[in-house]
């Protein structure tokens, strides 16, 4: 069973990898050296893996946050938005040093989620629509802030200030690679351990298998709904947090940069469990700074990265049943509630 | 129109079981029946929805079926729904020739009251001319007033030659517009007749059950003392089991449910809808059985799981193999096992042994009256009259959402025909 399930990722990112450089023909190169590029570029050398590890550590928060929800049967979409939360609360309370910073982060990206759950109960407005709005409305109201009140002193460009060097993520050695590493790989070990070891995630799991089923054995689902969706926004909150303390330092416009939308195939990819994420996410992270170097030297654009992601995405839906399953459930729900027939009693 | 020596079985259950039913043009004939008593299967293999094991159907007309829940598009208008069925006829004469009042065809469906989406579905089913017009329930969601609106239709096609099939649990409408009523029970017919009165139809349709004498008392039982159970007119003391019983559709689903949200403290449920409601099927036996425990601890749970395993004879490789896999009685034993082994004070058990064969049947009946007799308070709604009386110490009947009033169950072996079927008080 976990084989087959391990076989079917490693297949997917085969697929997607082979793909990519089949698809370097129409540009006049040879798959073999596209492959190469790809290889060498990501992890061929010191300064390739660090990159590779460095753009990991937001995709492991992001996918972390869309496992969490997936697993609760909550259609969470909004990581990017509540990664944009993330970064802006950090950016707002790091002057009060960098542990207040990481907190804001994740209170920002808990309390931009619930939003949609608050909506999902109060009037069942189904969260795979409200999560995807709420990221245009973070998108914009970052846009705004850093035209505006978060305007950097000189007004030169749309960007913020550095935040203080105090609340910076300390790096590692002598490395490019920053503190938000050790973060990232302990939320996933918590992710687990929440998910596989506690009652709590035994009943997040069970009302997103089957929420009718999970409600006849005593379990209060609208309680487990808005526990998951502020678990899964304080993750990718976390996410763009750390992005800002250990990398970025500053916000500026298009600040998410896909991160939060990446963190759907990161979890996919991952068969929507938390260690599995440790490989997919580096998976991804290699992905994208090996897509860097095709840039640089054989002119493809980098955004062929999002290709990758989206070959990955449609293979583990062609071939894995609970990424179906966990696909149709909750807006199958709430759609056949809206039309009033007794899908729930 | 002939039903020959018509058979069908699902499973080891009998559904129809060799019947022969002769048509005649014009008739109206009501037929009634207990639930599961086979009529609904009859009419589908009428309709040639359903093929029979065995047996013929003679001369076949043209059929039109009404069925019991609306197959209707919400989304779309009166005349869109009809398009479906009959493209490029002119909706405003289709609705004016089957002589229904049917008003404002560009309204959509979701708009309509459930007295008009039924006036919608017949139209459709008597557009197409049939010979044979079958109606399962048509009433059920019917005002008086309604009913009485489509009596004069069905009198009106009957008069035109059409045989009228009219499935009702509703006695005093059969006997006001049947002029031949046939009542089945266990699959086969009992009365294939005319006149009768309300009394006679209802004993007919209902078996009598003799109450059960003696039923073993848990240590220490006293009889009165605060009921550990109560709602209106309910009330289920310690060590007893009430059980509840009717027709379906009367409110036994809703009572489940509100007891499973209003009812504190140790309880435990036993769903109806075993498929949709019973077990989270992607998850391991194990997991199930922790569902509701305050701990989770993986090797404990399995260790758990593989003692209820043993004890209630589940047919299982191991804990760790998933519920869906396993069989809907072996399912059942799960949902027992950990709904009983929390050792609850109160027990709402809803339809435990439908589909179940009758080894596993009398496993579950066992298991009730263990933790009867251990303490607990016991609510069975079942729609097995069987059941019902072989555990009930107490019964009431369901009707409309409404309980009768508590009857021992020598009462109800002797009332529950008649209140079952809403006739008489």
């Amino acid at each position: 069973m976990n084989v087959r399930r391990i076989a079917v990722a490693v297949l997917a990112a085969a697929v997607a990898i082979a793909l990519l450089a089949v698809s370097g023909i129409a540009f006049g190169h040879s798959p073999r050296e596209l492959l190469s590029i790809l290889i060498s570029g990501s992890v061929g050398s010191n300064f390739a893996l660090q990159g590779t590890l460095l753009k990991s550590i937001p995709l492991l928060l992001t996918g972390l946050s869309v496992v969490i929800a997936f697993r609760a049967g909550v259609w969470n979409i909004g990581g990017e938005g509540q990664f944009l939360a993330g970064a802006l609360g950090a950016f707002l309370a790091a002057r009060y040093g960098m542990i207040a910073a990481i907190a804001a982060s994740l209170l920002a990206g808990a309390i931009w989620a619930s939003i949609a759950s608050a909506m999902r109960l109060w009037r069942n407005a189904p969260e795979v629509l409200t999560t995807i709005l709420l990221n245009f409305i973070a998108i914009h109201l970052l846009g705004y802030a850093v035209n505006g009140p978060l305007q950097e002193a000189s007004g030169k460009y749309p960007q913020s200030d550095a935040i203080p060097i105090a609340a910076m993520l300390p790096t590692l050695g002598a490395s490019e690679l920053h503190a938000g590493i050790i973060l990232a790989i302990v939320a996933a070990i918590a992710a687990w351990f929440l998910l596989y070891r506690t009652a709590e995630g035994l009943r997040l799991r069970a009302s997103g298998f089957n929420r009718n089923a999970a409600k006849w054995a005593g379990i209060n689902v609208d309680a487990q709904l808005v526990r998951a969706m502020a678990i899964s926004g304080a993750m990718a909150g976390l996410a763009g947090g750390i992005e800002l303390l250990g990398v970025t330092h500053r916000l500026f416009e298009r600040f998410a940069a896909g991160y939060g939308y990446a963190g759907i195939a990161v979890a996919l990819l991952a068969q929507l469990h938390p260690l599995g994420t440790l490989a997919s996410a580096f998976f991804f992270g290699a992905l994208t700074t090996g897509a860097g170097e095709l840039q640089r030297t054989a002119g493809i654009s980098s955004t062929v990265a999002t290709f990758g992601q989206a070959i990955v995405i449609l293979v583990m839906i062609v071939f894995t049943r609970s990424v179906r399953s966990a696909g149709v459930s909750p807006a199958g729900v709430a759609a056949s509630r809206r039309h009033g027939r007794a899908e729930e009693s | 129109m002939r039903l020959s020596h018509i058979t069908k079985s699902f499973g080891a259950n009998k559904a129809v079981d060799d019947v022969t039913l002769d048509f005649k043009p014009g008739e109206i004939v009501g037929l009634v029946g207990e639930n599961g008593a086979g009529k609904t299967t009859l009419m589908s293999i009428a309709a040639g929805e359903l093929a029979p094991d065995e047996g013929a159907i003679e001369d076949r007309e043209s059929v039109g079926i009404v069925h019991q829940h609306f197959l209707l598009v919400n989304e779309f208008t009166i005349a869109e729904n009809l398009a479906l069925s009959m493209w490029g006829r002119d909706p405003a004469e289709v609705i004016r020739d089957s002589g229904i009042d049917l008003r404002g065809f560009h309204r959509r469906v979701a708009d309509l009251s459930v007295g008009e989406k039924s006036k919608l579905e017949l139209i459709k089913a008597i557009a197409g001319r049939p010979r044979f017009l079958i109606l399962d329930e048509p009433t059920s969601v019917l005002a008086p007033a309604e009913a009485r609106e489509l009596f004069d239709v069905m009198r009106r096609l009957a008069a035109d030659g059409v045989t009228v099939i009219f499935i009702s649990h509703k006695i005093p409408e059969v006997l006001e517009v049947a002029t031949r009523i046939v009542v089945m029970r266990r699959g086969r017919i009992i009365v294939d007749g005319g006149a009768m009165s309300a009394e006679q139809l209802a004993e007919a349709m209902v078996e009598k059950r003799s109450p059960q004498t003696e039923r073993r008392r848990p240590a220490g039982w006293t009889a009165g003392g605060s009921p550990a159970l109560k709602r209106n007119e309910l009330e289920v003391h310690r060590g007893e089991i009430v059980s509840i019983i009717g027709v379906a559709g009367n409110g036994q689903s809703e009572l489940a449910a509100n007891l499973r949200d209003t009812l504190r403290g140790h309880v435990a449920h036993i769903p109806e809808d075993r498929a949709r409601d019973g077990l989270i099927a992607e998850m391991t036996i194990a997991e199930n059985i922790a569902l509701a425990e305050p701990r989770w601890n993986p090797r404990a749970a399995a260790r758990r799981a593989a003692e209820l395993i043993e004890r209630f004879d589940i047919r299982a490789q191991s804990p760790l193999q998933r519920a869906g896999s396993l069989s809907g009685g072996n399912q059942q034993k799960v949902i027992l096992a950990r709904e009983l082994e929390r050792q609850p004070e109160i027990i709402v058990a809803a339809e435990p042994t439908r589909g179940l064969d009758i080894e596993a049947t009398r496993f579950v009946h066992d298991e009730l009256r263990v933790a009867a007799a251990r303490g607990a308070a016991i609510l069975l709604i079942t729609s097995d009259l069987d059941e019902a009386f072989t555990l009930g110490d107490a019964i009431h009947v369901i009707y409309r959402g409404a309980l009768s009033a508590r009857l021992t169950p020598g009462e109800a072996a002797e009332r529950a025909p008649v209140l079952m079927a809403g006739i008489g008080a």
